[in-house]
């Protein structure tokens, strides 16, 4: 028997993820992309390697996924995490009156947290504001995102995988109406097309996945919310800061190489190929950051980024929930050869391809077993090394 | 307020097959945006055919190097108002001394391939204190645990498109290579040593500084090259009146 | 990796006057100097051959030497051994180690000493 060809579309977290997954059970891939490695919003996420603690009161099902993956992930890539910890600090009394539910929140969802004194607390980070009230530990982590991402792409090149990057997908082949086939792409490095088929065509678009479905005439309830990032020229810390409170704009802080950055707000956006960045979110930012590293306010600015969170169905802005969901489109719209599969965070990448592998896998009856969470990736440097 | 400039923006273009060629685009800019900001939006908004690479938007990934009206620099962290004046022009160019694959991007595979030969590790233990001195150190957790940092390097290509010495001779290691050796540590390998000592390692620099001039990382490969000269140096005194056994050379 | 181009062109590519910082253009000027003298240094050889020819020869020559164009020869020559003699001693300096997070500062000294030591020569040599 040939091997079943599955199409990618998307090299961000998820689309390498499921690269990876695919091809370890066994798939012909094929990746197509239309910029680099983590073009889009993978590129430039926080790179906060989530425990769950910011979802733990209001979103367990993700605060789950993300303390199981943070684990996985420190075995598997350890290559692209600053693996140092993070601590969720109390500054004001409404902070205090968080504490509680957190606690109850992290213990419902096996997150292993320590209280910690003020004095402690500023005996392993120095620089936090010495008003805080109390502190708790947390295995938070840092990731590199392009290194994450290549990572996987790595990997799953070397079992076979191909990737066509700088390709866009401008339409969707059809067999009639209701089967996908393939995609036609534009090789942007020569202004060429190609028709590219396969056995099924997965969307891994991120924030853009609605306009690959409408290729199809298909649509998925995928609401693209924007936030703002901002980094600082210093390190101060050398763990994640977390606010003890429940989601608000600016309420992480965390180190990256020499520096801090902190993050993030959520609003709605028009374009999302080009985002502009807003003035007043970026003082709000550094206002935020310097409520936990008072440093940070005379700190100089090194980077300010947009990035498009690819955030499902109903309700707005924090309180959709961060999971993530694949789509069958034969289930939605009677369409075959077709799956969705967005939402989610950086830190669940891994869970999220295993999930649209065992869809994909069912679909063409297929029997493979999972293997990603055991498997440790190869170094990301491979990605160009390999042929 | 913002400030609002108007800049005319030249392109190096080129398509696989195709003669280079320069394309101007004007634009309304804030100063205070970076240079990448530019980029992604002429993409955006007004040619889609551009081609460019780009992640993190904050230097943390080594993507986005390019030549900056000549100057190697990391278009994220490059504002506009630091290259260009209102009413001016500014030139956007691909790294040198690697192979272009379309308009900005090139193919820094060569790269990627030493650093692993020389084995420079991407996150390695805080030796060199990411927390400068006019912020307290952290205390650790466990009194013998070391924080983990992601190294300085980035290969982002920069110092290997600004050495001359490099452009005509693809066969030196390169200063980002040499630096990663220095950050690998020559003390755990011979066979470092050997590959460093050569025509094509330390001894093929000729002192320009172009890379630590142009290094956006706090990796000063001028400093590391000439360090790893002392070490070499120093081994070879130390050699010369104990040699070393064949078998420890052999390993 | 820059293997496309042929071999001609990678072996002038060190001479990439775009983009240069300061120690770029030292590195330039030490080469370029370095050039020119080894130049030089086959001119004379081949200069002295000929004076080994006859004492016509020899007061011939010396005539030669009295025109502007030789002293400006000459003088490149000077100068071309003050800036490669001061900038060589930063870069041994550097090679072993040794201030090398000064080696900017360094090479504008060495090169302000040049130029004032060639300025000096120049006027003794047309004036004096
Ligand atoms: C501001 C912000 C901060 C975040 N911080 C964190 C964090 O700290 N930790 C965490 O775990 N998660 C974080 N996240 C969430 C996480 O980054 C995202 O969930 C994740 O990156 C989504 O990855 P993706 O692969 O689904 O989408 P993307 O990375 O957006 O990938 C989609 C890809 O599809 C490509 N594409 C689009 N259209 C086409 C086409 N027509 N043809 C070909 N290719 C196409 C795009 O170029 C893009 O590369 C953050 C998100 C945001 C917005
Ligand atoms: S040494 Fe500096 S300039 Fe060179 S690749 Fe590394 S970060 Fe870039
Ligand atoms: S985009 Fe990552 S370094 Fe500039």
């Amino acid at each position: 028997m040939t091997k079943p060809h599955a199409i990618i579309i998307g090299a961000g977290f998820t689309g390498v993820a499921t690269a990876h997954d695919l091809a370890m059970r066994g798939f012909d891939v094929t990746v197509v992309e239309r910029g680099p490695i983590a073009n889009g919003t993978s590129g430039r996420t926080h790179g906060l390697l989530h425990s769950g603690g910011r979802y733990a009161v209001k979103d367990q099902e993700s605060a789950i996924e993300c303390i199981d993956e943070n684990l996985i992930l420190r075995k598997i890539v350890p290559s692209v995490i600053e693996p140092n910890g993070g601590l969720f600090v109390a500054l004001s009394e409404s902070d205090l009156d968080y504490a509680e539910e957190f606690i109850a929140g992290c213990e419902a969802c096996h997150i292993p947290i320590e209280q910690l004194t003020p004095q402690r607390a500023l005996k392993l980070e120095p620089n936090l504001n010495p008003k805080l009230l109390v502190a708790f530990t947390i295995p938070d982590g840092t990731f590199d995102p392009l290194r994450l991402a290549m990572s996987f792409a790595a990997t799953a090149k070397k079992n076979g995988a191909n990737f066509h990057l700088y390709h866009e997908v401008k339409s969707l082949l059809m067999d009639g109406k209701a089967t996908v086939t393939g995609a036609r792409l534009l090789d942007r490095t020569s202004n060429k097309e190609i028709d590219l088929h396969g056995d099924i065509v997965i969307n891994a678009t991120g924030a853009w996945a609605g306009e690959i479905t409408a290729m199809a005439g298909a649509d998925v309830p995928i609401k693209p919310t924007p936030g703002i990032m901002v980094a600082f020229e210093r390190r101060t810390a050398q763990r994640a800061i977390n606010r003890l409170c429940a989601p608000a704009d600016g309420d992480i802080v965390l180190p990256q190489r020499r520096m801090m950055v902190v993050g993030t707000t959520s609003f709605a956006a028009d374009n999302l190929d080009y985002i502009p960045i807003v003035e007043d979110q970026i003082k709000l930012m550094v206002e935020r950051a310097a409520d936990l590293l008072p440093g940070l306010r005379s700190v100089k600015l090194r980077g300010i980024y947009m990035a498009s969170r690819p955030l499902i169905g109903g309700g707005t802005g924090r309180s959709i929930a961060r999971t993530f969901k694949c789509f069958d489109h034969k289930e939605t719209h009677n369409l075959d050869g077709f799956v969705t599969i967005t939402g989610g965070k950086a830190t669940t990448l891994r869970a999220m391809a295993e999930k649209t592998a065992d869809t994909v896998c069912a679909k063409l009856g297929i029997n493979a077993a999972c293997q990603t969470k055991e498997t440790p990736l190869i170094s990301y440097r491979q990605f160009y090394s390999l042929n | 307020m913002v400030e609002k400039w108007n800049i005319t923006v030249k392109f190096y273009r080129q398509k696989q097959g195709e003669k280079p060629h320069d394309q101007e685009i004007k634009m309304d800019v804030n100063p205070d945006e970076n240079v990448i900001d530019l980029v992604e939006r002429a993409w955006a908004l007004h040619d889609r055919t551009l081609v460019f690479a780009h992640a993190c938007h904050h230097s943390t990934c080594g993507a986005c190097g390019m030549r900056v009206n000549e100057r190697e620099k990391l278009a994220c962290i490059t504002p506009v108002r630091s290259v260009v004046a209102n009413g001016g022009t500014l030139k956007v160019a691909p790294l040198r001394n690697f192979p272009v694959i379309s308009d900005l991007v090139v193919d820094m595979g060569e790269l990627y391939r030493r650093m692993d030969l020389v084995g420079h590790q991407p996150v390695d233990s805080d030796r060199e204190e990411a927390i400068q001195p006019e912020f307290r150190p952290a205390g650790p957790a466990e009194p013998n645990e070391d924080f983990m940092r992601l190294s300085d390097c980035i290969e982002c290509g920069l110092c290997m498109s600004a050495c001359p010495v490099f452009s005509s001779t693809p066969d030196y290691l390169g200063p980002a290579v040499l630096a990663g050796a220095h950050q690998a540590g020559l003390e755990k390998n011979p066979l470092l040593f050997k590959l460093i000592d050569s025509a094509t390692g330390v001894w093929r620099c000729h002192s320009a500084f172009e890379c630590t001039a142009v290094c956006p990382s706090n990796v000063d490969p001028g400093w590391r090259i000439m360090e790893l000269r002392r070490k070499v140096i120093g081994d070879r005194v130390k050699t010369l009146f104990n040699p070393r056994k064949p078998a420890e050379v052999g390993k | 990796m820059n293997t496309q181009s042929n071999f001609v062109v990678r072996a002038f590519r060190w001479f990439d006057p775009r983009g240069r910082s300061l120690s770029g253009w030292g590195f330039m000027i030490h080469r370029l100097t370095a050039l020119g003298l080894t130049f030089y240094l086959f001119l004379h050889l081949i200069v002295l051959g000929q004076l080994a020819q006859g004492p016509d020869a020899y007061d011939n020559f010396l005539k030669s030497t009295e025109s502007p164009l030789y002293k400006i020869g000459e003088l490149s020559v000077v100068a071309a051994v003050f800036l490669h003699g001061l900038n060589g001693v930063r870069i041994v300096m550097t090679s072993f180690g040794i201030a090398v997070p000064r080696q900017r500062e360094i090479f504008i000294g060495a090169m302000v000493i040049g130029l004032v030591a060639i300025v000096i020569f120049g006027i003794r040599m047309f004036i004096g």
